[in-house]
């Protein structure tokens, strides 16, 4: 097992992009990432490059496309085969989901909430969801310094109201990355958790994608078990019927993308929440290693359950990290 | 030539695909492809902070109005985007999503601009789609014009 960094929203010059996927992949690389979703608007030519651009980086690149329509944009990522995105009305795009999924991919709602056309033209989602479920996840953080922005504390909140009505969906970040010009701006990574690391990278990022099995950060990596008298499982995981009690384990690696982030002070706080609210929140003060937080917790009525990091980055106050859910039936 | 044609948009045709098939009787050597469309910005600033005005009351909180009308500039100049994506008699061959008003476009076996896939060139019916993504003057007038061609003659116009 171990988590993987990736970027899963960036373009290059086969869309509006200013980059080659050589340029990006290397890019990448300087930034501690391990793997980018090459998810150019509404064509996938720049995979021509993706084997070559992958040895000479060493950076696995995930096959994808926005679907860069009228009424949204929509994430694909892991397929290596076209979709059509030109058929989506306000009523139909779960057929389309289920032509992205029917061809091994995954698919995300991108800056669900970023303003419209004709500023930015079909930015903001208007598709019509019957089931949430059918999508894999939610494009949560979008851009630089991700948590701070509005547009995005909306795409939050829409993924926990989803949680909070049963649905099991992930939360992803993706820069929406255009130019490799530098940025002072922190940047977000979104870590998959890779169980079986004999298969493909590839695929079992996507997989770690579908099941939820991601963690989100522009710092250190937080991660989620919970313990039942039973078995341990990990974000994604779905606790069975009949467990009533579990220890929680939260653990916050400070150690990874060592000097390509900084947080203004080291005094970070560590919450539990859920939808029950927030049950738990520690102060850290050991900023070195990883950290390890332990508690107890009644699964009654507990649906779900993730942990943030919050602390002081430039200044202001701000979720630094979150994971995805692990899940109570 | 295999299309040539010249034709005005307008607002109201934003959010919808034109689509303007052709048919190659016998396999070519490549596809040129010319794309344009004037004007390409809003200058009309009145016009632009009214169109923006309402599409923050779609899309903007209404505890957040006050800041996004503050800020409308960042907004400005309000575009056209007009987009491009060509189709073979067998499927897809990729898009130009890009805000380039003017655009000339090559797809060849060997070779194809960024957006397109490169591959034979068949005999069939072939289309090109514009997806008009949004209109935001007045009227906006386009040309496209597509022909096949040599694998030397790159970027010749006929």
């Amino acid at each position: 097992m171990r988590w993987l960094a990736c970027e899963l929203h960036a373009h290059t010059l086969h869309s509006d992009g200013k980059m080659t996927l050589m340029e990006l992949a290397s890019a990448a690389a300087k930034l501690g990432f391990e793997c980018v979703a090459l998810t150019d608007h509404n064509t996938m030519s720049g995979l021509a490059d993706k084997e070559a651009a992958e040895r000479r980086t060493g950076i696995a690149i995930l096959p994808g496309m926005e679907w860069t329509t009228f009424h949204g944009h929509m994430v694909t990522v892991g397929l290596a085969e076209y979709v059509d995105w030109r058929e989506a009305n306000t009523r139909n795009i779960h057929e389309g989901v289920s032509a992205v999924h029917a061809r091994g991919g995954a698919a995300g709602l991108a800056h669900p909430f970023r303003i419209g056309s004709p500023a930015c033209t079909g930015c903001y989602w208007e598709y019509e969801v019957d089931d949430w479920n059918d999508f894999d996840y939610i494009e949560a953080w979008s851009g630089t310094f991700a948590p701070i922005k509005t547009d995005n504390a909306r795409a939050f909140s829409l993924w926990t109201d989803k949680l909070n009505e049963g649905y099991r969906l992930a939360a992803t970040s993706g820069r929406d990355w255009h130019d490799a010009a530098e940025t002072d701006e922190p940047i977000s990574v979104t870590y998959l958790r890779l169980e079986d690391e004999s298969r493909p990278i590839g695929e079992e990022a996507i997989e770690a994608l579908r099941r939820g099995r991601v963690s989100v950060t522009i710092g250190p990596l937080v991660t989620l078990e919970a313990e039942t008298a039973g078995a341990r499982y990990g974000i994604g995981d779905v606790v069975p019927v009949g467990e009533r009690a579990a220890t929680v384990r939260i653990g916050i690696d400070f150690s990874v993308r060592q000097g390509l982030w900084t947080l203004d002070d080291p005094a970070c706080r560590i919450r539990l929440s859920g939808n029950k609210g927030v049950w738990e929140e520690s102060a850290i003060r050991e900023t070195e290693g990883t950290q390890e937080f332990r508690m107890s917790v009644e699964t009654e009525g507990l649906l779900w359950m993730r942990a943030e990091l919050w602390g002081i980055v430039r200044g202001v106050t701000t979720m630094i990290a979150f994971t995805n859910a692990i899940y109570f039936d | 030539m295999l299309i040539d044609i010249q034709a005005n948009a307008t607002p109201e045709d934003s959010r919808t695909h034109v689509r303007f098939p052709f048919k190659l009787n016998e396999p070519a050597c490549a596809i040129g492809i010319h794309f344009e469309y004037s004007p390409k910005r809003l200058d009309d600033d009145s016009r632009a902070r009214e169109l923006l005005e309402q599409s923050f009351e779609q899309y903007v909180l209404p505890e957040r109005l006050a800041l996004a009308k503050e800020r409308t500039d960042r907004y400005l100049p309000l575009q056209n985007l007009i987009t491009l994506s060509v189709d073979d008699p067998d499927g897809y061959r990729g898009a130009c999503h890009r805000h380039d008003p003017v655009q000339s476009l090559w797809i060849s076996e060997h070779d194809a601009s960024p957006g397109l896939m490169k591959g034979k060139i068949a005999a069939g019916e072939w289309t090109i789609t514009l997806s008009l993504h949004a209109i935001v003057t007045e009227r906006c007038a386009y040309r496209l014009q597509v022909w096949a061609a040599d694998e030397e003659e790159r970027g010749e116009r006929p």
